[in-house]
């Protein structure tokens, strides 16, 4: 008699292991949550109503959740969570996924719960005394639309990472850096004050430098450190606004400051200025955008999944967030004059959106890497949104249009941008390859992978059904409101605008041609199928995608008009033109169908003629142009200094030379020449430190004499 | 009772000094414990100093009774007892360090001679906080270059000598500018204590204006030489790369910044804010201090000696201090102060820190940075955690400093100085952040064989430890030290 054990057969191979069980689970559950919320805040099947009539239910829940203390408990979970995986993660790798995951997790659950709260007026929390001028955190509709966009993109983001990370050297300090950077970003869109925002922004470009450096190879470390010193030009400008406002207005908490601005001269452009640019190079606008190309196809997927999806959505929310307080009157009773100046100002950051969204999709076009083409999209998005709030400055009262266009987008965009980078991570996870002329055929191996990738693909694109289309068309409305009401030059803008669509259009279709559906000779014998996490994750961002193109008002009802009532727009062009706008009207659909159209024109003539691989002339390039008038100024200075004595030598001349094919970097020759200056100041002993004192004696003592005459 | 505590305080620190010669010879351990609890004592004496000034008021004191036109007086106000308080910190926290790091140079028999120098450096620096007679100022002016130069050349090696020298060159010519002022002074007013020169300073710039502009123009630069204010810091950089690293904390934190106070006292005390501006000092000041800012920048940018680029970067910082007081402002005034003590304890953290890489690795050069982070990660932290001060990124005390420094300078009207501000804590971020991307991001073959940390003494690890967490907790309460600092200007 002969006995099998079950055991004993051949073992076959499981297509669902426990643990892509356990994080599909996660994600099931998550959406459940979010599906819960939605319910709950529609109140399907009279689900409110029914706790309303329980009182006593219905008064311990509203208790909870109007708990001030749940925003302090969403801010610093992620923090917490990190040192605990630090703390784990040298022992066990299981346990510190499973604490970084369950802590977004529950972060998300627990800002789910803060709705009511932010509804009902919001939250405001104030530590005095903390840094000199005290750190307040606020809590409005805006607000709570980015706590919750970054806490779902983080959760699945953080799910994909566990999956995709999970192997890697060093991924304990990337965990926890991401949890800091995580605490940060959350910090940043609760601040109540630009103090707090500044602070957390500051924080947020160092720990996200360490996201970006996380390969440590050398041209990551080279992208790493643009990132950090943009980024860190960046908060300095912030810094000087901040210290003029501060000094001006005496107070910088987030609300109307037109009072005391408008007592002021240029000074009340200059603040508004520097704190676009400070906030603009997160953003990524376009003469400040050169760190998100170079940063993007070095760091590790999900980081810049989350650094396009949310980091950078950071900068415009703060472009949005000074301007809608700080230059928006107290009332909206008061006459127009009092919006002059932030209309002045709407006009240039318009531009600056439309510019930014056309280099953007134009030099996207040009790319052949696909991590680098997407950071090229992000820009070109990160446009879109500049526009929107660029309309919302320039209108004034009207400007409500492009502030929900430029918040709906932002939405948008985390969505399809942190998946489109997770596609490219996965892609390149089975294949290793980055370069999508050398992919091809794909969607055989990948089905889920295209399948979403596809999605997004016409989430990006803006294609009806999709929630890109939505917040596109009503940036168009806005588009369309600033010629009607400002100047006919917006006429151009419009066009622009359409020509970037179908641009992105085209882009999206090669983008998809190349890597999945190109026929190919590659069989990609090695990727067998199997279900894990990352496809979860992945499929659940796709349904948040086409959930919100299929049902747009949710978000507009619930999130958008909320606070755009709670602010000074006019009431009646909120209530005749926003609420009642229709997304499917016939003629948004023929303006897609027409940029669908163009869009697929410039693929094919693209493709045709080969011209997706023009690239510009190095002498054209504006790093030469900049540059080399400075090595020629260098080079000089250098001979000429001390030329009888110490004539340079010719090592040094080797380095700082003007050859073409000199290697020397700009830092370089600048040490080189400081010292040599430097050397002539302070090396001679005696003689130059008699002719130092006396100089600087006389010079003095006839300067003070001339004063007093 | 408490009136006596100021001399005390001084005697005990020269009997110190002159004891260590003595109680070494019977044991060098009881030596360093003697010192350490004598350093405790003045510390809370101090405090009790400050406590009383703050609350009852000035303690003035006679030197045998003499009246003030006759004989010596010290005057302890506020301001000289909050900034006593701060030397004698900071000098307790370098003193413990120094009792552990032994090796770096300094040989054994040069160890007791470098307390006696330490001590009598100490004791010239309270007198000079303490007194209110400009000669007495002068004569521990004197103490404290000639110790510092003799601490400086400590070593038994023959590199730091030539930078002994010129450092004891400019500073004598910078101490003699200052004897040349206040003989100017005497001259129209027979007086040589702060308080009566004052009052007769009005009557003398009707007289002889052309003495009272000779000794305003005199005593700025000298004072400037001495603190290495930016044209006239030739020395600064030679010294602080040869000395041990103590002494460099020392000499960059606390010494350099007396100077800047002995100024602070005699633009306000001496001469009256008005007088000075009318000369246009203020304006040479205010370039003065704003091209440092830039320049010592620029310089530590390229240096390849590490304690170099922190003496470099002590210069662009001491132009931190030098815009604030040069905008002659109580907020320019507040920012000065706070800069003086943040400072202090960002470049005393700085330079242990370095002490601690130099201790382990025996070389100062700015490449061998790599790896660092694992091998010495509390001194990289305290190390990274000063850095991010010196550039001025929130929660350090950096950043405090900067913020304030950019109100005052606003509320004067300067907003060029915003511009330059901004430069210069990005060039402060391009010397910083490599080091520290150096010591945490790149692997070093070496470290990784390595299987056991090299052990660092505890008595050089808790300084730093100590100065990382006050600069945290001054950038996150920093109306701690402002409420401190707004007494001393009420009362100035």
């Amino acid at each position: 008699m002969t006995f099998t054990s079950p055991t004993s057969k051949p073992k076959q191979h499981l297509i669902i292991t426990p643990s892509s069980a356990r994080t599909t689970t996660l994600v099931f559950i998550a959406l459940l949550f979010l599906l819960v919320f939605v319910g709950a805040v529609e109140n399907w099947f009279g689900i409110i109503d029914k706790l309303n009539a329980n009182t006593q239910l219905q008064a311990s829940l509203w208790s909870f959740a109007h708990a001030d203390v749940l925003l302090m408990i969403v801010l610093f979970l992620p923090v917490v969570g990190g040192f605990a995986q630090l703390a784990f993660g040298m022992r066990a790798v299981k346990w510190r996924d499973r604490m970084v995951m369950g802590a977004t997790f529950i972060n998300l659950a627990l800002s789910l719960l803060i709705y009511p709260n932010a509804i009902d007026g919001g939250i405001h929390l104030e530590f005095p005394q903390a840094l000199g001028l005290g750190l307040s955190f606020t809590l409005d509709m805006l607000g709570y639309t980015m706590v919750l966009i970054t806490n779902i993109v983080w959760l699945f983001v953080m799910i994909f990472t566990h999956v995709y990370m999970g192997a890697e050297k060093r991924s304990t300090r990337f965990y926890f850096f991401m949890a800091i950077t995580y605490t940060t970003v959350l910090g940043a869109v609760m601040a109540g004050d630009l103090f707090t925002m500044y602070l957390f922004f500051e924080i947020m470009t160092v720990a996200s430098y360490l996201l970006v450096v996380h390969y440590q190879q050398e041209d990551s470390n080279r992208a790493a450190t643009t990132y950090i010193f943009m980024g860190l030009v960046g908060g300095f400008l912030i810094l000087i606004a901040m210290m003029l406002l501060y000094f001006e207005v005496g107070d910088l908490q987030f609300e109307s400051a037109l009072g005391a601005l408008n007592q002021l001269g240029a000074v009340r452009y200059w603040i508004i200025g520097l704190l676009i640019f400070g906030f603009g190079v997160k953003a990524g606008m376009v003469p400040v955008h050169i760190w998100l190309p170079k940063a993007h196809p070095v760091a590790p997927t999900p980081a810049s999944a989350l650094l396009s999806g949310i980091i950078i959505k950071v900068g415009a929310y703060g472009i949005l967030r000074v301007a809608t307080s700080y230059y928006f009157p107290n009332s909206n009773i008061e006459p127009d004059a009092v919006w002059l100046t932030i209309e002045n100002v709407g006009f240039l950051v318009i531009w600056a959106g439309i510019i930014t969204m056309s280099v953007g999709v134009f030099m996207a076009l040009q790319q052949s890497h696909i991590k680098r083409m997407l950071a090229y999209h992000s820009v070109s998005q990160m446009g879109y949104i500049i526009t929107g709030v660029g309309i919302a400055m320039y209108l004034g009262d009207h400007g409500a249009v492009g502030y929900a266009g430029a918040v709906y987008h932002i939405v948008n965009h985390a969505l399809f941008k942190s998946l489109l980078f997770l596609v490219a991570g996965v892609v390149y996870h089975h294949t290793h390859e980055s370069d999508m002329y050398k992919l091809g055929g794909l969607w055989k191996k990948l089905p889920v992978t295209t399948f979403v990738a596809l999605i997004a693909a016409l989430g990006i694109s803006g294609i009806p059904l999709f929630n890109g289309f939505i917040s596109k068309s009503i940036l168009h409305h806005g588009i369309v409101e600033a010629v009607h009401e400002g100047s006919w030059i917006f006429t151009l803008a419009e066009w622009i605008f359409i020509a970037v669509s179908a641009g992105t259009v085209a882009s999206f279709i090669k983008l998809m041609y190349y890597v999945f559906f190109k026929k190919t000779t590659e069989t990609y014998a090695q990727i067998g199928f199997e279900w894990d996490g990352m496809n979860a994750a992945m499929i659940a961002l796709a349904g948040l995608i086409a959930v919100i193109g299929l049902a747009p008002n949710f978000i507009m009802n619930r999130f958008l008009l909320p606070q755009i009532r709670s602010m000074n727009f006019d009431p009646h062009f909120v209530e005749e033109v926003l609420s009642q706008l229709n997304y499917f009207q016939g003629s948004d659909l023929l303006t897609m169908l027409m940029v669908v159209a163009l869009g697929t024109g410039i693929f094919l003539v693209g493709k045709k003629f080969n011209l997706f691989h023009l690239h510009l002339p190095r002498w054209l390039s504006v790093e030469y142009l900049i540059v080399f008038p400075w090595y020629m100024l260098m080079y000089r200075s250098c001979k000429l200094i001390d030329r009888k004595r110490h004539p340079l030598d010719p090592d040094t001349e080797k380095m700082i030379s003007t050859d073409q094919s000199n290697p020397t970097g700009f830092l370089e020759r600048f040490q080189i020449t400081v010292n040599r200056f430097n050397d002539r100041y302070e090396k001679p002993f005696i003689q130059n430190d008699a002719l130092i004192y006396v100089g600087l004696i006389v010079i003095i003592l006839i300067f003070a004499i001339i004063r007093l005459i | 009772m408490i009136s006596q505590l100021p001399i005390i305080n001084l005697v005990a620190l020269l009997l110190m000094a002159i004891m260590v010669p003595f109680i070494k010879k019977i044991s060098f351990r009881a030596t360093l414990w003697l010192g350490g609890i004598l350093l405790i004592g003045v510390l809370v004496s101090s405090v009790f100093i400050f406590i009383h000034v703050a609350n009852v008021g000035d303690i003035i004191y006679h030197f045998g009774d003499y009246e003030s036109f006759l004989g010596i007086e010290f005057k302890v106000d506020p301001f000289a007892s909050l900034f006593t308080l701060f030397v004698g910190t900071l000098a307790f926290i370098i003193y413990v360090y120094s009792s552990g790091d032994k090796t770096e140079g300094i040989e054994s028999p040069e160890f007791s001679r470098y307390y006696v120098l330490y001590f009598l450096m100490l004791f010239a620096m309270f007198g000079i906080l303490y007194s209110n007679d400009l000669f007495n100022t002068y004569v521990f002016i004197e103490i404290i270059s000639l110790t510092s130069c003799a601490i400086i050349s400590i070593k038994r090696k023959k590199e730091p000598y030539p930078a002994a020298f010129r450092y004891v060159l400019l500073n004598e010519i910078g101490s003699l500018s200052f004897l040349f002022g206040i003989a100017m002074l005497y001259m129209i007013s027979g007086h040589l204590n702060i308080d009566l020169l004052a009052n007769t300073i009005q009557s003398g710039w009707t007289t002889l204006p052309i003495n009272i502009i000779f000794a305003i123009v005199f005593m700025t630069v000298g004072l400037s030489l001495k603190a290495a204010i930016f044209p006239f810091h030739i020395w600064l950089p030679d010294a602080h790369a040869s000395a041990p690293s103590t002494s460099s904390a020392i000499l960059s934190a606390v010494v350099v910044k007396i100077y800047i106070l002995v100024l602070i006292k005699l633009i306000l005390k001496v001469f009256g804010v008005e007088l000075f501006a009318s000369l246009g000092m203020d304006t040479v000041l205010l370039i003065f201090g704003g091209a440092g800012m830039i320049m010592g920048s620029i310089f530590a940018m390229t240096q390849k000696d590490l304690k170099r680029m922190l003496g470099y970067s002590s210069v662009s910082q001491i132009g931190y201090i030098v815009v604030g007081l040069a905008l002659m402002s109580d907020l320019g005034l507040r920012s000065a102060f706070f800069h003086i003590i943040s400072h202090g304890l960002t470049k005393a953290a700085l330079f242990l820190s370095v002490g601690i890489v130099i201790y382990l690795k025996k070389s100062r050069s700015v490449k061998g940075f790599e790896g660092l982070g694992f091998q010495i990660p509390i001194a990289m932290t305290v190390f990274g955690i000063a850095a991010f001060s010196m550039i001025g990124i929130p929660l350090t005390s950096g950043f405090i400093a900067k913020w304030n420094l950019g109100i005052a300078v606003e509320s004067a009207s300067q907003y060029i100085f915003l511009g330059v501000i901004v430069i210069s804590s990005l060039l402060n971020a391009m010397y910083y952040l490599p080091i520290l991307f150096a010591a945490f991001l790149k692997d070093n073959p070496e470290h990784q064989e390595k299987v056991s940390i090299e052990k660092i003494p505890a008595a050089m690890l808790l300084p730093i430890v100590v100065l990382g967490l006050s600069i945290l907790l001054i950038g996150i309460y920093p109306n701690l030290l402002m409420q401190l600092i707004d007494l001393v200007i009420a009362r100035l």
